[in-house]
């Protein structure tokens, strides 16, 4: 851009204009120091502390997980209260439906705690039913953690800075504005055929009937968007080969990245181990 | 500096028939072109085709030749000629990127994706935001904007990539009042700054505001050209499919009623 | 083009190959009590996601090696295919998630993005799409459409992509209309022949982990009376829906449609069965989770019980989503269909153009 056009005259910027920096509401730092982690770092500790306790299984060490892993740094952000509301929210179908259907069918349990009916609850049920419910917790935990305490924006602009392509960031940072632009797509079609009298609710039959013609218009109404969009991204330089100009990234320092290495070694020899079978 | 098309017509892919035929027209500095006809007459076709979207993206076969300054751009791609040329349409909300959380990395978008000067891409910004007038708007999410600031700030987006013309297929066709009068004061605003503008636009009112001179096209001809008064008075243009002017309209009614309008528009102007 | 297929087949076979052979923890062998070894199951999964990587490398190496560029690859992502992933991620994760909260079906409906995608731009993006939805699944979008579990799956949505960009590139899901009776019962007996050879190979399955637990089933046991009806009825619907399909339209394609879906299906439920066994205890607070129940009160191990109920729900839930998806693609106007990189497998090529007088051309960049 060589070229120096009128709209960039600086005295055509006029007195009020904020000046040279971008509006401070982009890339605005997190409220405490975990929030301010590079989410690169947040998103390895996620996914090694939810990798881990799959692979530590049992009961002991995926409540150790929980308590170091989430919970303390949860309180040290200032999340733990939306953090378990949350996780609860998540993890509540998940854990309800493994927690009784392990606890009433598992199979050769013998000691029989309780009879309803054709079912049992066994002891053999409870103990795999808690094994099973400390895993998801550890797992849904440290997801909502991440969640809680990261701007998914801000993990691609950092992805991005590290080179993943501008094609694959802009698919994810699309995709994360698109899902509730749909949600409330859908929610405007579902008042209009609630309106004309259309069933959302009752048996499973009048339910996937009811569901269609919210789920058509939502579907196609998209599809045809595509190709003006697509316009509309080709007029604004995307197709451009080569790296991108970014505004800003988050920040990000070299004990964080030992830190990460380390976690991500951690895990590499917890599973190492298991797999060898030196320790159970 | 000049968009000039010389002879130019266009195929869709798939199609028997051409959709746009023998097409001349220039675009001149500060020009404000108006682009009238019925439905299906090859306006948004134009448009395409003027800004380079068709073929490059849209695929098709033109012919004839597109000229910026008298050199053929046939060869450019894409985001070369988005540098010089602009294109707008109607829908403001398929115009967001999609990937910003506020206005004014809405606006960034394009010098971002061509690599510009991190300090260039904030001037050239903030630049766009105040020839637009929306400077305040930098920090809002553009998914809770209104239609017409959401137009507006699509309008700056293309600006902040500095383009000599500006293509604008129906930019008030999806605003209400409010917003009609925003984008047509924007256009007004950008053709006194030397930008010239080709704007498609159901509503001549707004044309024979803005608009130095309008082209009409029927089946993918132009039908008539010339300055905005002529045409836009023309008796063909109702057979065309194009809604006259109020005024146009109130003047015709006037002479039939036996109201002198020469003499009415001159005490009217005293 | 050819040789990059055949190395990247080769490439997959040998690692797979050399994993079962070498790595895999199949020391247990099966387990005679119930039919099934999840360490052994575990291991084939793991495996073949890794043996699928070093196949797609081995292709992007050849491809590299033979032109330089990855041109066949990135040709399936330009600007078009780049704008539909984002809309088929949220179509995945909205109507995933309202299926799995709301309706409580034993189907997931979770892959009509992914396959669209498949379908339209190739295997590759059709890949991506399903790994990506089910990462920001569990990653980054917010609740309540959150899942949990979808993370773990993404490979499982990797390969129906996958699969779905073959079934495109195949030109299987092309409209065969008004084709004649003889073609439509030859269609209808091979697609029936073919349902009925999975039900009873199915059965058979079923026989055998029953039979060898030594869990006899009464007749009168509720559950199961209502798994068998529920399975019959989601079969008969979809049999009833491609003979409509066949002889009110006379669509040929019907067919091509349920034989995709149920190959789609079974490569799903054999992925995805030890991860759902292992990490959720087959559990994933879904509407399939009464079928797991329904199979672990038969008194089958949870690898079994994932494995059936993914036998009984993925096949249909697959046809279920390639139907859907021919249906779109059909609502799509064919001039917007043929600009994806694939979309021109879907039509019939319309009548070649008026003559060309040569002065025509179309983008040169």
């Amino acid at each position: 851009m060589a070229r120096s056009l009128r709209l960039t005259d600086p005295a055509r910027i006029p007195a009020n204009s904020p000046g040279r920096g971008i509006p401070d509401v982009i890339g605005r730092p997190g409220p405490s120091p975990f929030h301010r982690l590079n989410p690169l770092t947040k998103a390895t500790l996620a996914t090694t502390t939810a990798v881990a306790a799959v692979v530590l299984g049992g009961l002991v060490g995926p409540s150790i997980l929980v308590g170091a892993a989430v919970i303390v740094p949860a309180a040290m952000a200032g999340v733990l209260r939306r953090l378990l509301v949350m996780a609860a929210i998540l993890a509540l179908p998940i854990a309800l439906s493994a927690f009784l259907i392990n606890l009433f069918f598992f199979p050769g349990g013998e000691t029989v705690l309780l009879r309803i009916g054709p079912v049992a609850a066994t002891a053999e049920g409870l103990g795999f039913a808690m094994e099973i419910l400390a895993r998801i917790l550890a797992i849904s935990g440290a997801i909502t953690l991440f969640y809680l305490t990261t701007r998914p924006a801000d993990l691609v602009v950092d992805l991005e800075r590290r080179g993943v392509s501008p094609r694959a960031a802009f698919v994810i940072n699309a995709s994360v504005q698109t899902v509730p632009a749909m949600v409330e797509r859908a929610g405007q079609i579902t008042a209009a055929q609630r309106a004309r009298g259309l069933d959302t609710e009752g048996s499973i039959w009048r339910r996937v009937r009811g569901i269609v013609p919210i789920v058509g218009p939502v579907i196609l109404g998209s599809i045809a968007e595509v190709e003006e969009r697509t316009m509309a991204l080709e007029a604004r330089g995307f197709s451009r080969p080569g790296r991108r100009t970014l505004l800003w990234s988050p920040g990000d320092s070299s004990r964080e990245a030992v830190l990460r290495w380390a976690m991500v070694l951690a895990l590499a020899a917890l599973i190492v181990g298991r797999m060898s079978g030196a320790w159970q | 500096m000049t968009l000039r098309l010389s002879g130019v017509g266009y195929r869709y892919a798939g199609a028997t028939r051409p959709s746009l035929l023998d097409i001349d027209l220039a675009l001149p500095n500060g020009s404000v072109v108006g682009l009238v006809g019925a439905s299906e007459a090859g306006k948004t076709t134009l448009c395409l085709v003027a800004s380079g979207l068709a073929p490059r993206v849209v695929g098709g076969q033109v012919r004839g030749t597109i000229s910026l300054d008298d050199e053929d751009v046939d060869a450019w791609p894409m985001h070369r000629l988005s540098q010089r040329i602009g294109i707008g349409f109607q829908n403001p909300a398929t115009q967001l990127s999609q990937v910003a959380s506020t206005v004014f990395e809405e606006v960034a978008f394009g010098p971002m994706n061509l690599g510009v000067d991190r300090s260039d891409v904030v001037d050239g910004t903030w630049a766009a935001l105040g020839s637009l007038g929306i400077e305040d708007l930098a920090g809002r999410d553009p998914a809770r904007l209104s239609g017409g600031q959401q137009q507006l700030v699509a309008m700056a987006g293309l600006l902040a990539m500095h383009p000599e013309h500006l293509v604008l297929d129906e930019p008030t066709a999806q605003l209400d009042p409010a917003g009609t009068r925003l984008v047509g004061a924007a256009i007004s605003q950008l053709a006194a700054d030397g930008v010239s503008i080709l704007v498609t636009e159901q509503k001549t009112d707004l044309l024979a505001a803005i608009a130095s001179s309008v082209v009409v096209l029927a089946e993918g001809r132009i039908a008539l050209s010339g300055p905005t008064d002529e045409v836009l008075a023309d008796p063909r243009l109702a057979d065309l499919g194009v809604a006259e002017p109020a005024a146009v309209r109130l003047r015709r009614a006037a002479t039939s009623a036996g109201v002198d309008t020469a003499r009415l528009e001159a005490a009217l102007r005293d | 083009m050819v040789v990059r297929w055949i190395i990247a087949i080769a490439a997959f076979l040998v690692v797979a190959f050399i994993g079962i052979v070498g790595f895999g923890n199949f020391a247990t062998g099966i387990d005679e009590e119930v039919f099934y070894d999840i360490e052994g199951a575990d291991s084939f999964a793991v495996i073949l996601a890794v043996a699928l990587i070093v196949g797609f490398v081995a292709y992007a190496a050849v491809e590299y090696a033979q032109t330089r560029t990855f041109a066949s690859i990135s040709r399936q992502f330009d600007t078009r295919t780049i704008v539909l992933m984002p809309v088929a991620i949220a179509i995945n994760i909205v109507l995933g998630a309202a299926v799995a909260n709301a309706l409580k079906i034993p189907i997931y409906l979770d892959s009509i993005g992914t396959i669209l995608v498949g379908v339209l731009a190739g295997p590759i993006p059709g890949a991506l799409t399903g790994f990506l939805s089910n990462m920001l699944w569990t990653y980054v979008v917010p609740p309540p459409f959150n899942s949990g579990a979808a993370a773990a799956f993404a490979i499982v949505a990797a390969v129906i992509g996958l699969v779905a960009g073959l079934v495109g590139r195949a030109a299987w899901l092309r409209p065969r209309p008004n084709r004649p009776m003889g073609q439509l019962l030859t269609g209808a007996v091979v697609t029936i022949g073919v349902i009925a050879l999975m039900a009873y190979l199915s059965f058979l399955g079923y026989e055998a982990i029953i039979g060898e637990s030594g869990i006899t089933v009464a007749n009168d046991n509720v559950a199961f009376v209502i798994l068998g009806w529920l399975a019959l009825a989601l079969v008969v619907l979809t049999v009833i829906g491609l003979l409509y399909m066949l002889f009110a339209r006379r669509d040929l394609t019907a067919s091509y449609v349920v034989i995709a879906g149920l190959g789609t299906g079974i490569v799903a439920a054999l992925i995805s069965a030890p991860i759902s066994a292992n990490l959720f205890g087959g559990v994933t607070g879904a509407g399939t989770d009464f079928l797991v129940a329904a199979f672990r009160q038969a008194g089958t191990d949870i690898g079994a019980a994932t494995l059936g109920q993914g036998l009984i729900s993925d096949p249909i839930d697959k046809i279920t989503t390639f139907f859907v998806v021919y249906l779109i693609v059909s609502a799509m106007a064919t001039r917007m269909k043929a600009r994806f990189p694939q979309g021109e497998r879907l039509f019939d090529a319309p009548a070649t153009d008026a003559a060309d007088d040569g002065e025509w051309r179309g983008a040169s960049a």
